[in-house]
Formats: C-alpha cells, sequence, structure tokens
C-alpha cells in the first residue's frame, strides 16, 4: 500500500541494520542569548526525547544552526552519516533504529498519539511563531535583538526581515493573517484543554511510560511558562491549567537532573 | 421564516455525486445535514460577493460568516449540533484530528488541484471556467492557482518543487492510513451516529474519492483502504441521496450513450454482405470483359458454329 518512493529517507529503513553510530550530535542555536521561543521549545522537545530514549549525545550549539540544517529549521541531530531534521523526523529516524516508546501502545492510541502531536505541532508552534514574529511589541523588542545578535551590522537588519518574511508568510497561509492576538490566545486556551482532557490526572498522555507526545508537550509547555515576553498572557495561559504543569513539572524532575532549568524557583515566582 | 432568519449558504455546485466539490463548504453541508439543520443552500458559484474571496458564505440575520469555526460555533448556538453524546476527551481528540488533517490533507487537495499541472489543466480550471460567470471565470481559477502555488512555497521554503510534492503526498497518505486504522469496522468514528469527526473525515475524502483527475496517486491510496470508501460512500448514499443518485443516474445514461455511440456503424452485417456482393460482382464483370471467364458462352458459340456448318452443308448440297 505504501508506495516506497514517496518515503523520507530517514523513514526508509536506510541502514537500520547498522550498529548504532554513537554519539549523536544535537545542533541548535545559543540558548542564553539568541534562541526564541518556538525554537527553544523544539530544542527542548528533542532533548528530552533523547532522553526518554536513554541515549547519550552532546548539544553543540551554532549561531548558524538555523542554516545548516537540511529543513532549514532547528534543531536537527548530526547521528553518523544522517543529518536528520525536525522532532517529527527525528522521532521517526529512531523509531527505524529500533528505539521506540510508543511500540507497546494499542494501534487505536497510536493513531490518537499521532493526532495529538499534529495538534501541539500546529497551534502551539504556530501561536508560538505568531506572537514572536507578528505580533510587532515583541518582534520589536524581543525577537528583532535576539535573532539578530549574532549578525554584523547590515546583516542582522536583512536577515531578520528575510526571516519574518519567511514566517509571514507561513502563518497567512495558514489563516493567521485576519487572527487577532486575542484569536491566537484562544486557539492556545482551546489547545491546552484539549491536552489536560487527554492527561486528566494520569502521569503520562498514553500507556504508563513517557513517549514522543510527552516530549514535545513538555518543550512547548516549559518553554512558554520560562521564556520572558513583553507580556505574560502566554504563560499564565498555560499556568491555568495545572494538570499540565505537574506534567511538565514531573518530566523535567525525572530526566532532567532536579532544578537544572530552574522550572520550580519560575513557577513559584 | 423570512429569508434573514434562515441560514443562507453560498456554496461551489457539485459535481461528480457530490453535494459540493469544495472542503468547507462540504463541512457545512455534512454539518447541517447530521444535526437536522435545514440550510437555504445557493449554489452561486461565485465568490465575488464574500468578503474573503471564497466560499462558502453563511448570511444569517444580516451577519456574514466565512470561516467554518465560525459557522459551527453559530450553529451551536442555536443547539444544531451532531456532537449530543460526546464525551471531553472525544471533543478533544476530534481537536486533534482537526489539526491533522488540516496539517496533511488539505495541503494535498489543495496541490493535486491547483499545483499538477495535468490535473489542473485537464480537469480542475475547465470546470472551474465553466461554472463561475463571465468575467469571474478569467480570475478565480488563475488565482487559487497562484494562491497554492504559494502554499507550497511557503510551507516548504527551503525544499526544491518535486521535494515538496513528495512530502506533501507521503503526509497525506500516511494520515490517510491513520485514519482508516482509526476507524477500523465502525461505521463512524464514535458510535452509531455521525459527529463532528466524522463531518472533518469525509469532507476531506469525498473530493479525494470523487473526483477524476488523471493524476490520481492519493485517490487510489484511499481506495486500498476499503473502510475508508465504505465510510465515504455511505455518508453520501444516506445523506445526500439526491447528488449521489442523480451522478449515478447521468453516469449510466453517459454510459449508454457512449456505448451506442461506439456502435457507429448500426448495420454491419449488412454493409458487409452488400460489400462482398458488390466487390464479387465488380470482379467477375472485369473478369468477363477481359475474356477470362467464358466457359459457358464458348459451348454456346460451339454449338453455333456447329449449326452454322450444318447449314453450310445445307447450302452446299
Amino acid at each position: 500500500m505504501q508506495n516506497s518512493t514517496l518515503l523520507e529517507p530517514w523513514d526508509a529503513g536506510l541502514g537500520a541494520q547498522e550498529p548504532w553510530p554513537q554519539p549523536i550530535h544535537l545542533y541548535q542555536p545559543y540558548e542564553v542569548e539568541q534562541i526564541l521561543l518556538p525554537d527553544n521549545a523544539n530544542c527542548l522537545a528533542v532533548q528530552a526525547y533523547l532522553k526518554m530514549c536513554n541515549l547519550d549525545f552532546t548539544i553543540e550549539p551554532r549561531w548558524n544552526a538555523e542554516f545548516m540544517s537540511p529543513s532549514g529549521r532547528v534543531p536537527f541531530i548530526k547521528c553518523g552519516a544522517f543529518v536528520v531534521p525536525d522532532f517529527d523526523n527525528i522521532v521517526s529516524f529512531l523509531n527505524s533504529k529500533g528505539t521506540n516508546l510508543s511500540e507497546s501502545l494499542s494501534s487505536e492510541d497510536k493513531v490518537n498519539l499521532r493526532a495529538f502531536l499534529s495538534l501541539v505541532n500546529n497551534v502551539l508552534y504556530n501561536s508560538e511563531l505568531y506572537v514572536t514574529w507578528y505580533h510587532m511589541d515583541t518582534y520589536k523588542t524581543i525577537t528583532k535583538e535576539r535573532h539578530g545578535s549574532v549578525y554584523p551590522w547590515p546583516l542582522n537588519h536583512m536577515l531578520n526581515w528575510q526571516k519574518r518574511n519567511q514566517v509571514t508568510k507561513r502563518l497567512n497561509i495558514l489563516g493567521y493573517k485576519n487572527k487577532k492576538l486575542d484569536d491566537v490566545f484562544e486557539d492556545v486556551k482551546k489547545c491546552c484543554e484539549s491536552l489536560s482532557e487527554r492527561l486528566e490526572d494520569k502521569p503520562y498522555f498514553f500507556g504508563n511510560k513517557p513517549n514522543e507526545l510527552d516530549a514535545l508537550v513538555f518543550g512547548h509547555i516549559f518553554s512558554i511558562i520560562t521564556t520572558p515576553l513583553t507580556n505574560n498572557v502566554l504563560g499564565s495561559i498555560v499556568r491555568s491549567y495545572p494538570t499540565l504543569i505537574r506534567h511538565c513539572r514531573d518530566i523535567e524532575n525525572s530526566i532532567f537532573s532536579p532544578h537544572a532549568i530552574g522550572i520550580n524557583s519560575i513557577m513559584n515566582s | 421564516m423570512s429569508s434573514n432568519e434562515s441560514f443562507q449558504l453560498e456554496i461551489w455546485k457539485g459535481d461528480w455525486g457530490l453535494p459540493s466539490v469544495e472542503v468547507d463548504c462540504l463541512k457545512i453541508l455534512a454539518y447541517a445535514k447530521f444535526s437536522n439543520l435545514s440550510l437555504h443552500v445557493k449554489t452561486t458559484n461565485n465568490p465575488f460577493k464574500s468578503p474573503t474571496g471564497q466560499l462558502p458564505v453563511l448570511r444569517y440575520q444580516n451577519e456574514v460568516y466565512t470561516s467554518v469555526d465560525q459557522i459551527f460555533d453559530l450553529f451551536q448556538q442555536h443547539k444544531f449540533t451532531p456532537d449530543i453524546d460526546i464525551t471531553r476527551l472525544q471533543s478533544a481528540e476530534i481537536d486533534a484530528f482537526k489539526t491533522m488533517l488540516d496539517e496533511c490533507v488539505r495541503p494535498a487537495i489543495q496541490y493535486l488541484w491547483w499545483v499538477d499541472v495535468q490535473n489542473l489543466n485537464q480537469v480542475i480550471r475547465p470546470w472551474y471556467c465553466k461554472v463561475l460567470s463571465f468575467p469571474f471565470n478569467f480570475y478565480y481559477p488563475g488565482k487559487y492557482e497562484k494562491q497554492a502555488k504559494f502554499m507550497v512555497e511557503a510551507l516548504h521554503p527551503t525544499k526544491e518543487e518535486k521535494d515538496a510534492e513528495v512530502s506533501i503526498y507521503s503526509k497525506a497518505q500516511k494520515c490517510i492510513t491513520l485514519l482508516s486504522t482509526r476507524l477500523g469496522e465502525s461505521n463512524y468514528f464514535f458510535g452509531s451516529n455521525p459527529t463532528t469527526f466524522d463531518v472533518l473525515v469525509f469532507s476531506h475524502l469525498a473530493p479525494i474519492l470523487k473526483v477524476p483527475l488523471p493524476n490520481c496517486s492519493l485517490q487510489n491510496h484511499l481506495k486500498a483502504c476499503s473502510n475508508l470508501v465504505k465510510f465515504t460512500n455511505g455518508i453520501l448514499q444516506k445523506y445526500f441521496e439526491d447528488d449521489y443518485q442523480e451522478y449515478e443516474k447521468s453516469k449510466s445514461e453517459k454510459e449508454m450513450k457512449t456505448k451506442v455511440q461506439k456502435d457507429d456503424f448500426p448495420n454491419k452485417r449488412r454493409n458487409q454482405i452488400l460489400a462482398g456482393i458488390f466487390a464479387g460482382t465488380a470482379m467477375l464483370g472485369y473478369a468477363w470483359s477481359m475474356g477470362i471467364v467464358q466457359a459457358p458462352e464458348d459451348d454456346h458459340r460451339q454449338m453455333e458454329y456447329m449449326y452454322a456448318d450444318d447449314a453450310e452443308e445445307d447450302d452446299d448440297e
């Protein structure tokens, strides 16, 4: 049924027999001065997923990670001869290598898992893009400065402008053209509601083990509540869903060393 | 009920057994059918008066609604909804699958219709040019084509067009396979009655399944998932019976017509025999005139000579 020519190289099980080409290098922008909210969420999600898989990896911060990535999006991993960008592709690449955290789920749960992944990947990611690049206040005070920080003078303005154009194009196509900031917040609210409905008071979204959805949700929720923006509406929306915050804290405690990223101090403040 | 009080919906017209060919129009129609809401449907085929340049447009009490979410909200406010026995978890799932369909299947349909050159030139553009009224048929097809190309560029900024096509189709195929797994053997996604989930899946799959395109990789993939085909056809038959029957009827009529047309020579056998007789006569005639065939006449002439000889002999005597 599947047409083999329609598969991405990392789906096709190329080199599946090869032993693990350790170590994995994870390329991402500089966390402190450069990275932006949407990228940070994805980088964190990939880190969390790799940790859940018990795979060793080294983080390689590069100022030009975006331009090194085959898809133009960060993060990407280099693993032996493979360079794999984006969360979804990294997950399917690791699956093809035999590390699959959602294997034990029923087939119905697997399908639902894919749907929720796409919910987070679209609604949360695009809303973050909107706030970072489309919302003028945030763009002027935070995004411009951080994104341009690594380039010399005339280049920083040009690249900011270019990137903003690219993101605007994407958001317009996805129907954000007529949306106001409040509509976007409404979307985020709805998405969080769906997620917390799915999570209820279980420790993980599906099954009794963390899997890719937990990693992705953790990445986004954690980034949203820890990233300072011009207004903290996005953070306060997320914070009004205690189940999601609890989930986020649990994941952080279990896979990152306690207090490593400092979520507790921020949430208590 | 005055015309102001009823829901007035403007949509693209249907074809190929669909009540409308466009995904969003199908969503509204199916939602209304599933929740027993009667709409005042106008197949205007003209997006000129729509504020966004797109159909569907819903007019209700002097208000204009263009986005599907807005329209669904409006219906829900008036207590028209197919999701009566839906749990909150199920409605969360509906949200999730909605984004999945929007992410995976919608770009594929756009690509299939407006970017694939063969489909565009042979089916889609002629169809739109036919249904749109005069000055608009020069404008809108080109506009939609441009929009679709723009979409491919915006969603895959770093990819070549060929790579983008591969990734769009493979995403859609995976999504269809997932839906097929999710549906299993049941009639509808949640229980025995259709819900918003079914509205969304149906409206995305029906155009893929029904519109006959020359390049139909996605349609073939969908046809391989027999439960989804059964699901889509089931909804069409049950809820949009008129369109379905009408198309089936016109299709079979057309088939009959083409059959008749194939019989271009109605008295073929008779003509063959006549032609055979004619050719035979002509050949025989030629042979006779050239003197190749002359056997019976020779006998006759000999007889005549014999008589002539006799006569001469008689004269001599």
